[in-house]
């Protein structure tokens, strides 16, 4: 779900650019403030290589077929390392492949980047005591918040001239047709946090 | 044989380039007026034919140039009061054509001059210009080790999707518990992978940073640049008086 340039004003688009180095400040400092945070680099980008590579392949989720958002999956595994991680992919999908956009390379950093942040939040208070529920709304409110922000955005950047009840409209048509993609990702980041506390303990942080 | 004005914009420096496709990114996103829209087109052609790689450019712009016509189109028959052409129930109406030219026009004409000034750069140059213009090292790293192992990674996956597919795996809702599968065994190769990773970059004296030295401006540097601020000026000095 990225936002493609020219569709909202330029003021908006410096705004996201302000928000995300905010965000990714804050998250840096957190960073640095671990142990040895060199140390995380090279998984941290395996990681982001997996992510990147699952969201290109399109799964079937009747009656269609949809490309896997993530953000919920790297929140719950990267922790702070989700915001610098997802603003890296955003930038090489925008600038090698044309996906996305070059001036809203912020606001589709907050798109993604607040899900992911509210997922490692939800993970990190309710793992221990209940991993199923909380795995499966990581994932799931994850992709419900991207879509929130992202109607926000579309709804506030458009231009006045524009019939609003026709906007909210498809933006209503557009959510909705969203909804099955957030269950299916409750249930992918559900299975698959089963199954690797079960495999591979070490991968999921603070189960 | 690359064109002169091609071999020119090589002899830049990445940093240039990415400070150049911001600057007139950033210039093109301000266009509010219909009347200074083939301004736009037309330095978008320029720098696709200038690029020296008009038909690479342009096969990665196939995907924006869809969704602006997506746009386009959706934006002509949902919004509107004065009606431009009639078929049957479906009616193409003037405000939302013209919003939505508006849009698909900037949408295409940015990714064009962005992906006609970047694209010539390897992926190592891209890191590069990122670390010159300060972003943090480990941010570039990040960006360098995800790109050195995406296509492993893809095809791993995809070999995979595959091998579920022929072994006629569960369809529809069914099949997701498969998926997570899929991506859980992903995700335990990739840590395996990074350990080794970390255990060889610590070995050969990993501290600073992976990404290349950043090379200094020179003249013609700084030419550019000013060049393309100048440009961007004159898109917005139109926008207001035409």
């Amino acid at each position: 779900m990225h936002l493609p340039d020219g569709i909202v004003p330029i003021e908006m688009a410096l705004a996201g650019y302000g928000a995300s180095a905010a965000i990714t400040a804050l998250a840096l400092s957190r960073i640095k403030s671990m142990s040895d945070p060199q140390a995380e680099i090279p998984r941290v980008a395996m990681m982001t290589t997996v992510f990147f590579a699952a969201s290109l392949v399109a799964i079937p989720v009747p009656p269609t077929s949809v490309h896997l958002m993530l953000a919920g999956l790297m929140g719950v595994m990267l922790g702070w390392f989700c915001v610098p991680a997802i603003l890296v992919g955003l930038f090489l999908q925008a600038v090698l492949f044309g996906h996305g956009g070059i001036t809203t390379l912020g606001l589709n950093g907050l798109i993604l980047g607040l899900p992911a942040l509210i997922s490692f939040g939800i993970w990190r208070t309710a793992a221990q005591r209940w991993p199923d529920i909380a795995a499966f709304c990581a994932g799931s409110l994850a992709v419900v918040t991207a879509l929130v922000i992202f109607a926000a955005i579309v709804l506030a950047g458009l231009p006045v001239t524009l019939d609003a009840s026709a906007e909210r409209v498809a933006l209503g048509v557009f959510l909705l047709a969203h909804l099955p993609l957030a269950v299916a990702e409750g249930v992918i980041v559900m299975t698959l946090l089963r199954m690797l506390r079960r495999v591979e303990p070490r991968l999921v942080p603070h189960a | 044989m690359p064109s002169a004005s091609a071999r020119h914009l090589r002899a830049l420096t990445p940093r240039t380039l990415l400070v150049m496709a911001l600057i007139l990114a950033f210039g093109v996103a301000t266009i509010n007026s219909l009347s200074a829209l083939p301004v736009v087109v037309l330095m978008a052609v320029t720098a696709v034919l200038v690029s020296g790689q008009a038909y690479l450019v342009l096969r990665r712009l196939r995907g924006a140039a869809l969704l602006a016509l997506a746009v386009l189109l959706a934006l002509s028959l949902v919004s509107g009061q004065t009606v431009l052409a009639q078929f049957g129930p479906v009616a193409f109406r003037l405000e939302g054509f013209q919003v939505g030219a508006l849009i698909a026009v900037r949408l295409v004409s940015i990714v064009a001059l962005t992906l006609a000034l970047l694209t010539p750069l390897s992926p190592f140059q891209l890191v590069g210009a990122l670390r010159g213009l300060g972003v943090p090292a480990l941010m570039a790293d990040l960006a360098l080790l995800t790109l050195r192992y995406l296509d492993e990674v893809g095809t791993e996956l995809r070999r995979a999707h595959l091998a579920r597919r022929l072994r006629a795996g569960r369809m529809g809702w069914r099949a997701l518990p498969d998926y997570a599968g899929l991506l859980a065994t992903s995700l335990i190769r990739a840590q395996a992978r990074a350990e080794r990773l970390w255990a060889a970059m610590r070995l050969r004296g990993y501290d600073t940073g992976l990404a290349m030295p950043v090379a200094p401006l020179r003249a013609l540097d700084w030419l550019a640049m000013s060049a393309a601020l100048a440009a961007a000026l004159a898109v917005v000095w139109l926008d207001r008086v035409l």
